[in-house]
C-alpha cells in the first residue's frame, strides 16, 4: 500500500512521496496538522470542499489518537494516491494515516464512534484499528480528477 | 462584549446573554467553549432561559467541538430549556447533518 501510495497525483506540483509529521499528543497539534494537510492538499489541486473534508479527517484522526490513545507520540502521514492504486482504487485520493503506540484501544467507546461517524461522512473510506501495538487510522478523501 | 477567553484556536465573548464564538471549535477550542457555556448556565440558576450561541465566526468544527455543544444541549433539556444556535455556517451545519444531531438544537439562523 505504501509503495502504491508513493505515486504522486500531480508530479512536479505535489511532493513525490508522503509527507510525515511526528507530533506530541496535545490538542494544540490539531490545528498545526490541519494547516500542514490543507497546504499540501492545496498544492495538489484539491478543491475547497475537498480541503475542508481533509481538515476534518485530520482532526478526527488526532481526536481518536489523542483522546483514546495512551499518550505516545503520534505519527501522521499525508499522501496523494493516483487512481487505480490500493489507496485510490476508484480515483485520485488524499490519504491521511495516523499511528500511536498503545497496549489497548477502546474501539467501541461512544466518543470514538462519533469520530468514526464523522470520518465516514467526509471520507470514501476510514479504517480504525490496531496494528502491531499501535492504534492506526487510515482515512481516504476522494479528489476530483485533475483536469 | 465582556469576559473574553482566549486560546490558540478559539475566542469566546459574551454579548449580553449570547455566547459569541470566533475561530476553530476543535480539541483545543472545545474546552474553552465548554467553560464559557458552563459559566453562562451558572448565571441562570432557574435554567429557564435558552442558551444562545452565535457561531457566525466559527471557521472549523470537529467531533470534539460538537461534543461540547451536545453536552450543553443535554444539560439544557434536563432543566427544561434548550440550546439555540445563531448564524450557523456551512461547516457547523454539515457536521450536524453528518452526525444526525441537528434536532438536538434550535437553529435560529444561518450565516448569510
Amino acid at each position: 500500500m505504501a509503495e502504491a501510495a508513493l505515486q504522486s497525483a500531480e508530479p512536479g506540483v505535489a511532493p513525490n512521496g508522503p509527507v510525515q509529521l511526528c507530533v506530541p499528543p496535545e490538542p494544540s497539534m490539531s490545528r498545526v496538522a490541519r494547516l500542514a494537510a490543507s497546504g499540501l492538499a492545496s498544492l495538489a489541486g484539491c478543491t475547497v470542499d475537498e480541503i475542508e473534508d481533509i481538515k476534518i479527517a485530520v482532526s478526527e484522526v488526532l481526536i481518536a489518537l489523542i483522546e483514546h490513545g495512551e499518550g505516545g507520540r503520534i505519527d501522521l502521514e499525508f499522501d496523494l494516491a493516483r487512481p487505480g492504486t490500493v489507496a485510490g482504487p476508484h480515483g485520485a485520493a488524499f490519504v491521511v494515516r495516523g499511528r500511536s503506540p498503545v497496549t489497548s484501544f477502546a474501539l467501541d467507546h461512544p466518543d470514538l464512534l462519533l469520530c468514526r461517524t464523522v470520518l465516514e461522512g467526509v471520507c470514501t473510506s476510514a479504517e480504525i484499528g490496531t496494528v502491531e501495538g499501535h492504534a492506526q487510522i487510515v482515512a481516504v478523501v476522494a479528489m476530483a480528477e485533475p483536469n | 462584549m465582556t469576559g473574553p477567553t482566549n486560546d490558540d484556536s478559539v475566542t469566546v465573548d459574551l454579548d449580553g446573554d449570547v455566547i459569541v464564538v470566533h475561530g476553530d471549535i476543535d480539541m483545543a477550542g472545545g474546552p474553552v467553549l465548554e467553560a464559557a457555556m458552563l459559566q453562562q448556565e451558572e448565571q441562570d440558576p432557574d435554567g429557564d432561559r435558552p442558551l444562545v450561541i452565535d457561531l457566525g465566526d466559527v471557521s472549523f468544527i470537529d467531533s470534539s467541538g460538537l461534543r461540547s455543544l451536545l453536552g450543553a444541549g443535554r444539560r439544557a433539556r434536563a432543566r427544561g430549556s434548550e440550546v439555540v444556535l445563531r448564524r450557523v455556517g456551512s461547516e457547523v451545519a454539515r457536521l450536524l447533518d453528518i452526525t444526525g444531531t441537528t434536532s438536538q438544537f434550535v437553529i435560529e439562523s444561518h450565516r448569510g
